[in-house]
């Protein structure tokens, strides 16, 4: 096994345990929340994703339920993406441009689906 | 209904989901939303939502089980993966102008398929081809994996079939919330004679980037509710955690017989939905 390819399963075992920790940590924390409020269930975004974002982000939403329901949903959705992302770096580490350029593809095609999604299409 | 209720309700729902799937290999899916229409009434498209980032959800678990191993196919997956994607960027938004009956009968019909599939026994392995075909061989899609420290070579024939398969496979699996990935497997199995403990890891890959390709869209859109999804992604990753770890110890053929026929059963009462209403 190269370098190269050991790197890549490398980043691959730290990206997937990273999320699942800190995606299920949130989810978590945003269930406990949740039933410790009292029922209150949060309301479906009705905007978009950057609605979601800044709602994360938001300092004052902070120990609000869906600030960690959401942020747990945000970071497994990126997971697949971020996992593209390191398949393209290698490809381009060892010159396999075919490749590097179909995971862009691919990862356009996910890029598409957030905006598509966001415009209502 | 009280929204405790309702999330208890969805936790276990996605228990029994991630459980059934590991156990059987139906998805988490096929659980999840004829849970949320028919039991919830929730719209179909926000179920499908929903049970989308539960699939992510599973896909991402397991993924610890393959990444690192070898088995996956990189080539073949983000190729294929062009495909599936496809496929699932049309079905999210198709799906949200199809009539939801049509979608319950669209259900039904896959669920009821995936159910007596579940009855029949497995083959054993596909032969594999010895040689590539020529659009294989300008890809590179043939590869090796090691095994018992022994290295086995493959080789990879029927690309264009498997493209659109996987372009079906992507579409079904935005349309309908189930990750599709029997069909994945086929494709890779079947058509392009890959061995099967590559088209399984490469699958998994698989699953989770085409669902991640709908689910962004639902999300954005609007459709999938934090509360309920998050109750989904914590009980299906708990309940495969758990079918994982009992599925040497428990009768699988007789559940699998078991669940396949509650499933038809429910495949069933989607069609009966679709069809008439009730």
């Amino acid at each position: 096994m190269n370098h190269v390819t050991r790197e890549r399963r490398l980043i691959n075992i730290w990206i997937v345990r990273a999320s699942v920790t800190l995606c299920l940590t949130s989810i978590l924390i945003g269930l406990v929340l949740f039933f410790a409020h009292g029922s209150q269930m949060p309301a479906t975004p009705t905007g978009s994703l950057r609605h979601i974002v800044g709602g994360i982000l938001e300092p004052g939403r902070f120990w609000r339920v869906s600030a960690f329901l959401d942020a747990g949903l945000v970071i497994l959705l990126l997971t697949p993406m971020v996992r593209l992302l390191a398949g393209i770096y290698v490809s381009m580490r060892m010159r396999d441009w075919l490749y590097a350029l179909i995971g862009t593809v691919v990862v356009v095609l996910v890029l598409i689906g957030l905006i598509a999604g966001q415009a209502g299409v | 209904m009280n929204p405790m209720l309702i999330v208890l309700i969805v936790l276990c729902g996605g228990l029994a989901g991630g459980f059934i799937g590991a156990l059987t290999g139906l998805g988490g899916g096929m659980v999840i939303v004829p849970l949320l229409t028919l039991v919830l009434h929730l719209p179909v498209p926000e179920a499908v939502g929903i049970s989308l980032f539960g699939i992510i959800a599973t896909s991402t678990g397991a993924a610890t089980r393959f990444v690192g191993t070898g088995l996956s196919n990189m080539r073949v997956g983000l190729f294929l993966q062009m495909a599936a994607s496809s496929g699932a960027l049309a079905g999210a938004v198709i799906a949200h102008h199809l009539s939801s009956r049509f979608l319950f009968v669209l259900f039904g019909i896959v669920l009821g398929y995936s159910a007596i599939m579940s009855f029949v026994p497995k083959h054993a392995d596909i032969v594999g081809a010895d040689h590539d075909s020529p659009l294989a061989r300008r890809l590179r899609l043939a590869s090796r994996y090691e095994q018992n420290g022994v290295w086995t070579e493959y080789h990879v024939i029927n690309v264009i079939p498997g493209f659109l398969i996987m372009v079906g496979a992507g579409l079904l699996s935005a349309l309908l919330g189930i990750g599709s990935g029997a069909f994945k497997v086929l494709a890779m199995d079947r058509f392009m004679r890959l061995p099967f403990r590559v088209s399984t890891a490469t699958s998994n890959f698989m699953i989770g980037v085409t669902a991640a390709t709908s689910a962004g869209y639902y999300l954005s859109h609007g459709d999938v509710s934090p509360v309920l999804a998050g109750s989904v992604i914590l009980g299906m990753l708990a309940g495969s955690y758990l079918g994982g770890h009992l599925v040497r110890s428990l009768p699988v053929p007789l559940l699998r017989r078991i669940f396949g026929a509650v499933l038809l059963l429910v495949a069933l009462q989607m069609l009966l939905k679709g069809a008439f209403n009730l």
